[in-house]
């Protein structure tokens, strides 16, 4: 459902993205994986419209979203969940969650409730703490309403970036659990940025390794994850 | 202040800069005498916010500090020159020199304010003491006069300048006075602006965070680039009120606006820049004035229209290139 | 004891209507991260709108409500049409470093001033002219003795009231008015929440300029109006905003009531040739203590 076609963005003259050409499945969890300064964050930042690309194209439900601005991205069905847990910190949990969906109050109305009491029972804890201020939250518990925040826009494809960055092994799982289920029980299609290769490719469908911008693998998980030798080129382990 | 001496020791620094001056001296010395007297105080009036501009380039183009209050500084050199030669009958060629010191000091302990504020508390702060400098005229009427203000002027040029060049007009004397101020001024910032100094001071602006770690003291190499383009300032104040008035309405807060509109509008990163944002503003209401006078006009209008036109002339230059008029050729600084 | 009471009053009548332009130069601040020079220039342009309705024959609350109507519009087009190609152009070199996309706003907002001034003088002339209060400015008569402070101070202080308290609801409990705040915390995140953040940008824009010009219609029946009067009120609103913390917009109102009530303090019972000076010592006090005002938060700066 997602079509990324020959991708180059670069900030001055630092190529971060390289002819990147992929796809998304629909309901599927598609994993990027790669080292630090591959250009995955890049990638998602260019889908969701907050890089401007060179050249390339990425066509979304048979359209090109290419230039379109992240507003209007989101509106269109694809949310992005940026890297280091980005919640406000100086808004109470549930505004953070409430600011995901208001741009859809005015079209409706009920489903705005309905997605609330959703992901609250997703993750019970945020609705224990939803008076409190998203400063006040543990690593986790900001990353479960950064993921929230975006549910609550009925994202069709969800862009998570680094979701396991700067948390306990504990908490990456039960995070990582949870995308995995929702994907599974709603049909969510996932597009995961992970340093963090294990893991995410434990979880995902398709994964594709990035190296200096450039695709230098896209396969299917468990064969990727198998492949001991493009590991130890490109993940070091 | 080591840092900033050091430069003076690099020989092709001082060299690149020294032809700078000369080019410039000579440049105004040519356009200075094809001038009409009017337009010849207007020049002086070009050197003496040339060097105010200065102290702008260097606090907020290369040092990354906003201040909306170079004015009072300018009115710390005005007053200090024209006490020294009220009470103590001392020449200008004493009294500019003294005065700078006093600015140097008041840029001291305004530098040591600054360097804990950002962006625009830095503004804020600094534009209230352009309000409130001026206003202490008032308070010690005995010192300083209040609104009167204390008259000096440039005098008469000496017996052997006469005899050498002949007599020259007041307007002409005024800027021949201003000049070698101005040579001074330019020749510092030119050694500054290419010496290891500016170097760390555009770090320090670009790269806070960097910067410290490298070792870069930055709160100390702040408030020096403070007390640098205090000096500046003293000076241009002190040749501002050497026109024939010292007095709080001489250094009013427009005049601080007046010179970042100068900066920012030329190009706030280089000397070049400093200059010709100085001549736009200088001269910019003659020349409105000039094609205005083609057209029938009622007074109201005729009276605020140069300064609507050169409003949106200014608006237009920022939302266009907000690098200034030579701000492209200088994007390396 | 009479001249205590006349102080206070005068001071927090005062202090309201410079907590009003503290307050709308936050919003600005916060919402378009631009320190707004043009505001009162604004106002000024506004009342002139007002005052020249009255003079046609119109009541004084038709006056009124066209002028922050208009004050309004103009807020958001001068964003529209100014700041926001500026701010697009943020990508560029010199617009990358701190101090130059606060300074480069800066003299486009003093470009805004000066050609709304130079518009003022031409479609209305310099003079200094009146402008009416809806309210007696004579002090009350209780018992036949004056009390220190007059209807019109109370119109002031109870029309601000209302006002701040309206902004708070309008900011805590609308989702407008929680785009606006994610907007002015985190732009990146309000963008992928799907919030308009051109919109919120123009919206706090004309919410700034509506402040301004009630804060310019309640301040023009005591000083008069002239292309320039309002000039000073907005160096004392913005150094209300500094001292009280240009990041809150509470402390934007408590700014302005700190130097409303200073400055009437020190006229009532100093001189007020000391007025500046006072200012300037409560500013460098407060920022000496707390260098991002006093409701302003931790220090954001890295280091």
């Amino acid at each position: 459902m997602l079509e990324i076609n020959s991708l180059t963005t670069s900030f001055g003259s630092v190529v971060a993205l390289d002819g990147v050409s992929m796809s998304v499945q629909e309901s599927k969890i598609t994993t990027v994986i790669g080292a630090n300064g591959a250009g995955k964050s890049t990638l998602l930042r260019t889908i969701s419209g907050l890089e401007h690309p060179a050249k390339g194209s990425i066509t979304w439900d048979g359209k090109s979203i290419i230039g379109w601005k992240p507003e209007d991205v989101v509106r269109a069905g694809i949310a992005h969940v940026p890297e280091g847990h980005a919640v406000i910190s100086e808004l109470s949990v549930e505004e953070n969650i409430n600011m995901g969906s208001l741009f859809r109050r005015r079209v409706n109305k009920k489903d705005v409730a309905a997605a609330l009491e959703e992901t609250y029972h997703l993750f019970p804890r945020l609705q224990e703490r939803r008076k409190q201020l998203a400063g006040t939250l543990s690593g986790g518990e900001r990353q479960m309403l950064a993921i929230s925040r975006a549910l609550v826009s009925r994202p069709k494809l969800l862009l998570l970036d680094e979701p396991s960055l700067g948390l306990a092994p504990l908490v990456v799982e039960q995070i990582i659990d949870c995308v995995n289920t929702l994907c599974r029980s709603t049909g969510l299609t996932v597009l995961l940025v992970e340093q963090n290769a294990n893991t995410a490719l434990g979880v995902a469908d398709h994964g594709v390794l990035l190296a200096l911008g450039k695709v230098v693998a896209d396969r299917p998980a468990a064969e990727l994850k198998a492949d001991s030798s493009l590991r130890a080129a490109y993940l070091g382990y | 202040m080591r840092d900033v001496s050091s430069s003076l020791k690099n020989p092709s620094i001082i060299r690149r800069s020294l032809r700078r001056t000369i080019l410039f001296v000579l440049f105004i010395l040519v356009l200075g005498s094809t001038f009409e007297p009017y337009n010849q105080a207007q020049l002086a009036v070009v050197l003496i916010y040339f060097i105010a501009v200065l102290s702008v380039t260097i606090l907020t183009g290369i040092s990354g500090q906003i201040s909306l209050g170079q004015g009072a500084l300018m009115a710390v050199g005005g007053y200090s020159t024209a006490l020294l030669m009220t009470n103590y009958q001392l020449s200008l060629w004493l009294a500019v020199p003294a005065s700078i010191v006093g600015a140097g000091i008041a840029g001291a302990l305004l530098g040591i304010a600054a360097a804990r504020l950002s962006g625009p508390y830095l503004a804020g702060t600094t534009l209230v003491i352009a309000l409130a400098i001026p206003t202490i005229a008032n308070r010690f009427m005995s010192v300083f006069k209040g609104d009167e203000g204390l008259s000096v002027d440039v005098g008469y040029p000496p017996a052997w300048f006469t005899k050498a060049f002949g007599e020259p007009t007041y307007e002409a004397w005024q800027l021949y006075v201003v000049l070698p101020f101005a040579a001074i001024a330019l020749f510092f910032a030119s050694n500054l602006l290419l010496s290891r100094t500016g170097r760390m001071w555009r770090s320090i602006r670009d790269h806070e965070t960097a910067a410290a770690l490298t070792g870069v003291n930055f709160s100390r190499q702040k408030i020096y680039a403070f007390i640098v383009a205090s000096i500046f300032a003293g000076l241009s104040g002190a040749l501002y009120g050497l026109r024939g008035l010292v007095g709080p309405s001489v250094y009013p807060v427009a005049l601080s606006l007046t010179l970042l509109t100068a900066a920012v509008l030329g190009g706030i990163r280089s000397i070049a820049g400093a200059f010709i944002g100085t001549v736009i503003v200088v001269f910019l209401p003659d020349w409105i004035d000039l094609v205005l006078k083609n057209f029938k006009l009622s007074e109201q209008v005729s009276n605020f229209m140069p300064a609507l036109i050169s409003s949106l002339l200014l608006i237009l230059t920022v939302v266009i290139n907000p690098a200034g008029v030579a701000g492209a050729r200088h994007r390396k600084h | 004891m009479d001249t205590f009471l006349a102080a206070l009053f005068s001071g927090t009548s005062r202090g309201a209507i410079y907590a009003l332009v503290a307050l709308g130069l936050v919003i600005v601040w916060r919402g378009a991260g631009v320190v707004n020079f043009a505001q009162m220039g604004q106002a000024m342009f506004s009342t002139y709108i007002a005052s020249a309705l009255i003079q046609n024959g119109n009541s004084y609350w038709v006056g009124f409500f066209v002028a922050l109507f208009a004050g309004s519009i103009l807020g958001a087009l001068l964003d529209i049409l100014i700041m926001r190609p500026l701010s697009n152009k943020k990508k560029t070199e010199l617009l990358s470093s701190e101090s130059m996309r606060a300074a480069v706003p800066v003299i486009a907002s003093l470009g805004i001033l000066g050609a709304l001034q130079a518009l003022a003088g031409i479609i209305w002339a310099a003079e200094e002219r009146g402008f009416p209060a809806p309210a007696p400015q004579e002090g009350f008569s209780v018992a036949s003795s004056i009390m220190p402070f007059t209807s019109f101070d109370l119109f002031v202080i109870s029309i601000v009231a209302a006002t701040l308290v309206m902004t708070t609801l309008f900011f805590k409990r609308t989702g407008v008015g929680l785009a606006m705040r994610a907007t002015a915390l985190n732009q990146e995140v309000a963008r992928l929440s799907g919030i308009r953040t051109n919109f919120t940008r123009a919206l706090s824009w004309a919410i700034s300029g509506a402040a301004s010009s009630l804060a310019g219609l309640l301040i023009t029946p005591t000083s008069n109006l002239s292309p320039n009067t309002l000039d000073l009120v907005l160096i004392i609103g913005f150094t209300a905003a500094v001292v009280g913390g240009l990041d809150s917009p509470a402390g934007a109102v408590l700014g302005g009531f700190i130097l409303g009530l200073v400055i009437s303090f020190v006229t009532f019972y100093l001189s007020p040739e000391d007025v500046f000076i006072s200012i300037l010592g409560v500013l460098l006090v407060v920022l000496i203590v707390k260098p991002r005002g006093i409701l302003g938060g931790k220090d954001a700066r890295r280091v």
